[in-house]
């Protein structure tokens, strides 16, 4: 095989019956409120999703008026005016790793709170992300422990950002201080880890029994083998029976799942669609199948990544994002900011509503899922690491009340919120990072 | 020690030890050079001579071959070659199947376990593999997504594609049906969401085995809008033949890229801040397809399976078990009984009542490839043998032996005819069958699988030096380090040179890319040539190559201490053991960081503790402080002239690589008794024991006679007694 190149799968077979264009939109659109009822009685199931958005906001546009009871909305916040009850603004939530201010360290220390070294080789070191705690203890119920997203198609090396490798900037998650977790973008091979070839309920079913009876063949070839060794080989052949007996069990498991699962009829995406929206649409359905499904519990997703130079034109704004953030406090060049922020923001509305029209256990998706939306800077035209614009959705059943906005007198620490969402999803650490204790008030009956 | 006194029975009985003892000797590295009265020359040489004799006697009056595990299973590397050579089918393995942990120095060594994971790799690899073998209908297109490495340069022309391009790649693929695919390329973007080095217009072409088949223009983006869309129309479909091609995605180079700068230009581009990309890259090409799918076609690997097509539905039974029985004998190396077969045939007749013909061939490939047979080797041993008795490998065993050996996979039908007719074991027919494997395509492997884990070449990939200090390393240069020693290698055992050759030539194999990196003039272009060298230039043998010196040092900085031990284990064969347990590391704030290295492994070296490992690790690694981290050369260091004095743990003093190659061939049996035990040890897949000792050394004499020359050195091997016999446990 050529040296020169990584092939990222070995994949088969599936798309659109029938259909010949290349993108494979809408996905899910039309699917997910036909599914069948789920059911009932099970414990509920804890889930946690980030969602990152890139160099910080415009926060008096993103600050709602007062304390207390979530109101009115701030101009960046106006689309969660449908899902309001959900969600929750957190002010005042600072990240004192992430100084000195870079895009590098903004990103890097968003899940992980972590001082990451300063260095542009292959010793980079940060901490572990929040989400890979959880993915360790949680995530074991899964058949993926956690899923990493985000919207580039790109895996640059070497330095990104003064001095800081690019591994900073182009992960979110890290499942040690030494081991960044790559994000996928390509929306097909996104689907393959989770569905492999996916296909209707039929089709699965018959992959699965053909599995199943190539691993019958494998287990009678073993056993004949026992009859011609010795006793220590034949040690070695009940370790391979052992084996054999859990990939049995896996694909009962994978059978009877794929009978109770309510998952629709699965077509692979072909292509990434070129268009923004479309695509980050796409990402965030994978996203609720993923959780759907159970296939997994946790994710992240990065909307873009720091520095961006992306232009959103459906925001009415041509001006790539990067140079904008950095406005030097021209009021023009603010207000088209605060219309990107306000875009990023809607994508989060719809994916809460995705969440909350899909039903699960005993209420929606929604009820059973933590998310944390936000960024790794304040004030992005001086990178601080103050006052981020942090908002807190779903988790009815995980005790979190919302449709408030917590406002801190004094900054605290970000990873005080990790802790908390951490806690609430049955993950119990003691400390995370520079954390100094939890945000109760989260979870709090309201008293106001 | 008193040699002269010890008696024979004390050698036979306690031989193993005495092996150690011998080896030790060999390599002067007892008694201890520090010691004031050392044995002289001719006190070595009858000392060792007296007690080789006595073991050697022993020996053969009492063979000893060792035990291979009963059961291996082949590992990634051996799974692809065999399934290339079964289905005439090229994977990539290393997509499939996870990597094998390796010890001894190899990955074919410790490969008896089958965890529940690798287990559903395998079920899941087969299933691909023979689908894609026989070219099944498909329910739905499929796709793959080719990514490039991030590291690459791509400014230059690819090796394979048309002069005047430049960067892209050559993907072999192998399109599972005649139809339609559509082909969709993305090109790399810089952190900024930037397609990187996009200034100007730029022609992209993809060409099928050479013809071009599609071309595009790039252009940057109108003032005022983004980077989005510009690769977005980068897409067509285009009808491909089943079977495998060579797609090509490259740039046509424009004339005025020429890079005007003050200063001397680096020679890595792809990273925006530390030397960008001049012109735009491509990042990925996505296959999608077949659309309306016209059939498996003819392909290579259909040829190879379908040795039987029925004309009637009367026909079938007869054609699968033709086609299953031959597919099974290569498959599982040995002659195949009814019993065999008819358990393949339940499996092709429970899939043939549901689907086609086909299909039921395509299910019986899987459960071949998932057989025990298929996936583990197992030797058979004889019955009713006491407990170490030896006993000699059968035909079909040993058929299987030199396969693996030479070319990692399965044998071929010459070998394995040879093997069930019970003529392979005739000395002139195996020495006849060992030189036709030498010779074949296959033998690469002894290239790319022996000698990138005995050099461990393999590390160079993980290898990634501090972009600060050596801006201009990237993948162009790392690939071009691995090509030249693999040159050097392929090159003697092509040539049926003497080993000893690796270690000093007069001349090297050279690109343009990594004769910039040595500073040799008028190399021109990504083509690997042989550069003839003037006696005091830099370069030549192994010690002297950039692949070496890179996966031996530091990020930062050469590394003396892992040159050295490298030198010990895999050129004088006495590695030195692991550091003591509670031994405090170099760098515990005592050593300052701003002496050069010498002098803080000098601070390290007066600790006791330290000292008697490392008397004998350093001194060869100092030899070779002329070449940087990534093997440059360089005559100074921070500014002061660079002291290259080493030794040898024999005692020998020198300065430099020249010095150290001069002290490594003074006595050449030493190097050339490492590389058989490495070879031994990747032939056998068991670490080898002392008691092989005598079966080395026999190699190593008989070899000489021949001037050390490759084939001598393999024929020693396919001989011997460990690879011919094994005894029983």
């Amino acid at each position: 095989m050529s040296t020169f190149t990584t092939r990222t799968a070995m994949p088969r077979r599936t798309f659109l019956r029938g259909v010949g264009a290349t993108l494979a939109l809408p996905l899910l659109d039309a699917m997910i409120p036909a599914m069948a009822a789920p059911a009932k009685g099970a414990a509920p199931v804890r889930r946690l999703a980030y969602l990152f958005m890139p160099m910080g906001a415009d926060m008096p546009r993103w600050t709602p008026p007062g304390s207390g009871k979530l109101d009115e909305l701030s101009f960046i916040l106006s689309s969660l005016e449908p899902v309001k009850e959900h969600v929750s603004v957190i002010t005042n939530l600072e990240v004192k790793n992430a100084y000195p201010g870079t895009h590098a360290t903004s990103n890097a220390a968003f899940l992980s709170c972590a001082r990451a070294k300063h260095t542009e080789s292959n010793d980079y070191f940060l901490g572990t992300t929040v989400d890979q705690m959880a993915a360790q203890q949680i995530g074991r119920e899964t058949q993926l422990p956690s899923l990493e997203l985000a919207m580039d198609m790109m895996q640059t090396v070497g330095q990104c950002d003064n001095g800081y490798a690019c591994v900073y900037q182009n992960n979110l998650s890290w499942s040690s201080p030494t081991t960044p977790l790559p994000a996928e973008a390509h929306p097909r091979l996104v689907f393959e880890t989770l569905f492999g070839e996916g296909g209707s309920k039929a089709d699965r079913q018959a992959a699965l029994r053909k599995r199943a009876s190539l691993l019958d063949f494998v287990k009678d070839d073993i056993t004949r083998l026992n009859r011609q060794l010795g006793p220590m080989d034949r040690e070695k052949v009940s370790h391979y029976l052992e084996s054999v007996r859990e990939v049995e069990r896996r694909i009962q498991k994978a059978q009877a799942g794929v009978a109770d699962n309510p998952l629709p009829d699965l077509d692979r995406p072909v292509g990434a669609p070129a268009a923004y929206a479309d695509h980050a649409r796409l990402m965030f359905d994978l996203q609720v199948l993923a959780f759907q499904g159970d296939i997994t519990r946790i994710s992240t997703f990065q909307l873009a990544r720091e520095t961006s130079n992306r232009t959103y034109p459906e925001t009415g704004v041509s001006d790539p994002h990067h140079p904008l953030s950095h406005h030097g406090n021209d009021p023009e060049k603010i207000a088209r900011m605060a219309k990107i922020n306000r875009y990023h923001v809607s994508l989060f509305t719809q994916f809460l509503q995705k969440l909350r029209a899909t039903p699960d256990g005993d209420g929606t998706l929604l009820d059973h899922t933590l998310l944390l939306y936000g960024s790794g800077m304040g004030n992005p035209n001086v990178h601080d690491h103050i006052n981020l614009p942090i908002l807190v959705a779903g988790g009815t059943v995980h005790g979190l009340k919302g449709g408030r906005h917590i406002r801190f007198e004094q900054p605290a620490p970000l990873a005080n919120l990790h802790l908390t969402l951490l806690d609430k999803a049955g993950v119990r650490i003691e400390h995370f990072a520079d954390s100094t204790g939890k945000v109760d008030g989260l979870f709090e009956p309201l008293s106001i | 020690m008193d040699l002269e006194n010890l008696s024979r029975e004390d050698v036979v009985q306690h031989s193993e030890r005495w092996e150690r003892v011998v080896r030790r000797l060999d390599a002067r590295q007892m008694p201890p050079a520090k010691r004031k009265s050392r044995p002289t020359e001719g006190e070595y040489q009858s000392a060792i001579n007296s007690l080789v004799a006595t073991l050697d006697t022993a020996a053969a009056a009492n063979l000893k071959p060792g035990r291979t595990e009963t059961i291996r299973r082949l590992n990634r590397t051996e799974y692809q070659n065999a399934v290339r050579d079964l289905l005439a089918l090229d994977i990539d393995a290393t997509a499939l199947l996870p990597a094998d942990s390796a010890s001894h120095g190899f990955d074919n060594v410790t490969v008896g376990t089958l965890s529940p994971t690798l287990l559903d790799r395998y079920i899941s690899a087969a299933e691909k593999i023979s689908r894609l073998a026989v070219g099944g209908v498909e329910r739905a297109p499929g796709g793959d997504t080719i990514r490039i490495k991030p590291d690459i340069t791509q400014e230059e022309q690819v090796e394979g594609l048309p002069f005047g391009t430049r960067g892209g790649a050559l993907i072999p693929y192998n399109f599972p049906q005649n139809g339609e695919y559509e082909i969709q390329v993305r090109l790399t973007r810089d952190r900024n969401d930037e397609v990187e080095g996009l200034h100007e217009s730029h022609e992209l072409v993809v060409l099928l085995d050479k013809e071009q088949v599609q071309s595009f223009t790039v252009k940057p983006p109108r003032t005022g809008e983004g980077h989005q869309y510009v690769d977005a129309h980068l897409k067509f479909r285009l009808q491909a033949q089943a079977g495998p091609h060579q797609l090509g995605v490259t740039f046509l180079k424009n004339p005025s890229s020429v890079l005007e700068t003050k200063r001397q230009p680096y020679l890595a581009h792809f990273n925006f801040h530390r030397h960008p990309r001049l012109s735009p890259a491509v990042y990925q090409v996505s296959i999608t397809g077949p659309f309306e799918a016209k059939g498996p076609g003819n392909t290579p690997s259909r040829e190879k399976i379908f040795t039987a097509q029925p004309k009637s539905p009367a026909d079938e039974e007869t054609c699968a078990k033709k086609i299953i029985s031959n597919l099974l004998r290569h498959a599982w190396r040995r002659p195949i009984t009814e019993e065999d077969a008819a358990r393949l045939m339940a499996v092709y007749r429970e899939e043939r009542k549901e689907g086609a013909f086909d299909d039921g061939i395509q299910v019986a490939s899987s459960a071949i490839l998932v057989s025990r047979e298929f996936l583990f080797r197992a030797e058979q041993e004889p019955d009713g043998l006491a407990s170490g008795t030896p006993y000699k490998v059968s035909d079909v065993d040993l058929a299987s032996r030199l396969s693996f050996f030479l070319w990692s996979s399965i044998p071929d039908e010459e070998l394995l005819g040879l093997a069930e007719r019970g003529e392979l074991s005739k000395p002139d027919v195996l020495a006849k069958q060992t030189r036709r494997m030498l010779a074949d395509e296959r033998a690469q492997s002894l290239v790319s699988n022996f000698a990138g884990q005995w050099l461990h070449l393999r590390n160079l990939d993980s290898i990634t030096p501090d972009g600060r200090l050596f801006p201009d390393f990237d993948d162009n240069l790392r690939q071009a380090m691995r090509q030249e020693t693999e040159m050097l290698f392929s090159e003697i055992l092509r040539g049926d040179k003497s080993i000893l050759e690796l270690l000093k030539t007069d001349h090297t194999w050279l690109n343009e890319r990594l004769a910039k990196h040595y500073g040799v003039p008028h190399i021109y272009g990504t083509q690997f040539r042989r550069v003839a060298l003037q006696p005091d230039e830099e370069r030549g043998g192994l010690l002297r190559q950039a692949s070496l010196l890179t996966v031996t040092s530091y990020a930062t900085r050469t590394s003396p201490v892992i040159r050295g031990k490298w030198i010990l284990e895999n050129l004088i064969g006495t590695p030195p053991p692991p550091p003591l347990p509670n031994v405090p590391a170099l760098d515990n704030g005592t050593v300052s960081e701003s002496l050069p290295i010498r002098e803080r492994l000098a601070a390290h070296r007066d600790k006791p503790a330290c000292s008697g490992c490392h008397d004998f690790i350093d001194p060869p690694g100092f030899a070779l402080e002329n070449f940087d981290a990534i093997g440059r050369w360089r005559a100074l260091e921070e500014g002061k002239p660079v002291d290259a004095s080493g030794g040898l743990p024999d005692g020998s003093v020198f300065t430099g690589v020249s010095g150290l190659e001069v002290g490594l061939l003074k006595r050449p049996e030493i190097f050339v008794t490492t590389l058989t035990e490495k070879l031994l040890t990747f032939a056998l897949g068991r670490g080898i024991e002392p008691n092989d000792g005598p079966a080395l050394r026999q190699i190593v004499r008989n070899a000489k006679a021949d001037n050390y020359r490759f084939s001598a050195i393999i024929l020693g091997i396919v001989n011997s007694t460990p690879m011919r016999m094994r005894q029983t446990l």
